[in-house]
């Protein structure tokens, strides 16, 4: 099964280009630049918001765990995908998402479970978006260890390099 | 003690023919007699060795700066960690705590050999630690917690339980 990706050059959408990123060797996906993002799965279904098309990416790849490995933690992938959206996009003032962000990330590595999920794609693509949040160290030690770890790992270093610059 | 945790080390490295050690002197130290080579002895020595052995050379750090690090580690794990006394756990434990604040393995972004020997070294002390104190080492009790969840290499120990949010965030904060 082939999938097509299409993202929007213009604020291309670093979550969305993560986990297509880190499934690509289970599931086949094209990436075509355009105007808008939308991931063609066949002729009657698209899905054009960025959570959407992260989860449908996810759960055609199982055998990665990029949804979690049980129910609980599903659950909470959904909770992190939520907060991404509402409370890190398009917010003013991130001051209080960051705080409840860093006592989250206190005592995990990443943000569910003990691997890589979805949560972590979405909260960082999130973040990566944002070159101003405040600090970047001193007052939110524990997301900004979290956040250097991942930029590290190949595929979010090469999604940053590669689609990061073309925002800013 | 050591030859436990040799033995495995070598399981998670999946070596599959188990080496013979003996013993040396009132500290045992480890040995491992070598077909046609000298024999090896010492903790740290041993576990290089047997690194290489398994083809994993990324375990010994990656980079000048990566494998000095791993080594520092290494010594340290023999010299300060093994036979400290008992007052000078909680100065251990700061320290340990301050360094891996912004790290999530000892040698910044990559696993290595160097969290295994002192996941090793440091269970008895983090076995004991009350709920409290493990939250006030915060850093430890996370790396901790993530390295004994690290496939394969926790064998001959016992889980430490490590709750997953803070309880006592307002005191030390």
């Amino acid at each position: 099964m082939a999938l097509n990706l299409t993202i929007n050059t213009s604020d291309p959408p670093l979550g969305v280009l993560l986990a297509a990123e880190h499934v690509k060797n289970a599931v086949q996906v094209s990436v075509e630049e355009g105007k808008d993002n939308s991931l063609h799965i066949s002729d009657s279904i698209q899905f054009s918001d960025a959570n959407s098309i992260c989860r449908y990416l996810a759960r055609v790849a199982p055998a990665l765990g990029l949804y979690g490995a049980n129910m609980m933690e599903q659950t909470e992938v959904d909770h992190w995908l939520e907060f991404s959206a509402r409370r890190l996009c398009d917010q003013p003032d991130l001051t209080s998402a960051l705080g409840d962000l860093d006592k989250a990330l206190s005592l995990r590595t990443f943000l569910v479970g003990r691997a890589l999920t979805l949560a972590d794609l979405s909260v960082w693509a999130a973040l990566k978006d944002r070159s101003d949040w405040p600090g970047q160290g001193k007052p939110f030690p524990h997301v900004s260890r979290w956040f250097f770890f991942l930029n590290s790992q190949a595929p979010f270093s090469a999604v940053g390099t590669k689609y990061g610059r073309q925002k800013s | 003690m050591a030859l436990r945790e040799l033995a495995s080390l070598e399981k998670y490295l999946g070596l599959k023919k188990p080496n013979k050690y003996s013993t040396q002197g009132d500290k045992k130290v480890p040995v491992l007699q070598n077909n046609n080579a000298p024999p090896l002895v010492g903790l740290v020595t041993i576990a290089c060795h047997l690194a290489k052995e398994a083809k994993r050379p990324e375990l010994l750090g990656d980079g000048a700066e990566g494998r000095a690090v791993v080594q520092q580690w290494l010594e340290y794990r023999v010299t300060k960690l093994d036979g400290h006394a008992k007052e000078d756990t909680r100065s251990i434990l700061k320290d340990l705590n301050l360094y891996l604040q912004d790290k999530v393995y000892l040698a910044g972004n990559q696993f290595t050999l160097a969290d295994v020997l002192m996941y090793y070294g440091i269970h008895a002390i983090v076995l004991d630690l009350a709920v409290q104190e493990k939250e006030q080492y915060v850093n430890v009790a996370r790396w901790f917690d993530h390295i004994q969840h690290h496939p394969g290499v926790r064998h001959h120990l016992p889980p430490v339980v490590v709750l997953r949010n803070r309880l006592y965030t307002s005191r030390h904060h």
